[in-house]
């Protein structure tokens, strides 16, 4: 199933996806991907290039982005574009936040534009790994 | 001190080939708990047929050791089909050195067997100054 223009209102919020990263995530998006830099397996390695310890992919943090995406609109086809900046590191045990908006439909194109966030606790303190994300998909 | 090379803006790299595993795809949706189709982040597994070339290419002079990934942008004209070859084409689309931290942003182009643009890809890496 995939959610109708009819179904969507500027404005309207995705359901929030949560999930806590664990080195066995990381390994596991490594193997898939082919992303096998050390700063994501090694702590030692991640600890001298000046991190607390190993970060999770920027692609594994975007990939979860998506998967919120895909969720709500129901079709993982349904993506025409996706984007992200990487503004923070996720560390081993953060709990990832992923959320986002309806900012603009167009009926003739069928297409709904989102703004996407993930945030994300470090230390105490809030933090954005994506502020600004954005996805356009196509609706039925 | 070294940086990213500035002088390795616009250089393209040879097609190289892609086949969208079914396996591998499968395992990379089992990461986000997802139970069908090619999600659309999965196109960066094509894209690491490429950056190990870029990495390891004495032009861009790039310390991998500090890199980190800036930013990530993708277009698709459609879905990925399992199990289909992709055609990537690879090209160095800036180079920016500022303050001594480098950035390099690298595209791509994916056709398939027909020759029919499937997606764009866009890829920053940062190579961070201090360590």
């Amino acid at each position: 199933m995939t959610l109708s223009l009819g179904d969507v209102a500027v404005g309207d919020e995705l359901p929030e996806l949560r999930r806590i990263v664990t080195p066995g995530d990381v390994k596991a998006y490594a193997d898939a991907s082919g992303d096998q830099n050390p700063l994501h397996q090694n702590d030692e390695f991640a600890r001298s290039a000046g991190f607390d310890g190993v970060i999770a992919h920027g692609m594994f943090t975007m990939g979860h982005m998506a998967a919120c995406v895909t969720g709500w609109v129901g079709d993982r086809g349904s993506v025409v574009a996706i984007s992200a900046q990487f503004r923070a590191p996720v560390t081993m045990g953060e709990e990832i936040v992923a959320g986002g908006r309806v900012r603009a439909l167009d009926t003739d194109a069928r297409t709904a534009t989102l703004e996407l966030w993930v945030s994300s606790r470090h230390d105490g303190e809030e933090t954005w790994p994506i502020k600004r994300g954005e996805a356009t998909v196509k609706l039925e | 001190m070294r940086a990213v090379d500035p002088h390795a803006e616009g250089i393209r790299y040879a097609d190289v080939e892609f086949v969208v595993d079914p396996a591998r795809v499968s395992a990379f949706r089992a990461v986000f708990g997802q139970s069908d189709g090619v999600p659309p982040t999965f196109l960066t597994a094509a894209e690491f047929e490429v950056f190990p070339q870029v990495i390891a290419d004495p032009r861009v002079d790039l310390d991998f050791t500090k890199v980190v990934h800036g930013g990530q942008t993708y277009e698709l004209l459609r879905p990925l089909r399992e199990g289909e070859t992709l055609t990537v084409r690879a090209r160095i689309e800036s180079v920016k050195v500022r303050a001594g931290t480098g950035f390099l942003t690298i595209a791509m182009d994916m056709v398939d067997g027909l020759g029919d643009p499937v997606a764009r890809t866009r890829s920053t890496m940062i190579e961070r100054t201090l360590i």
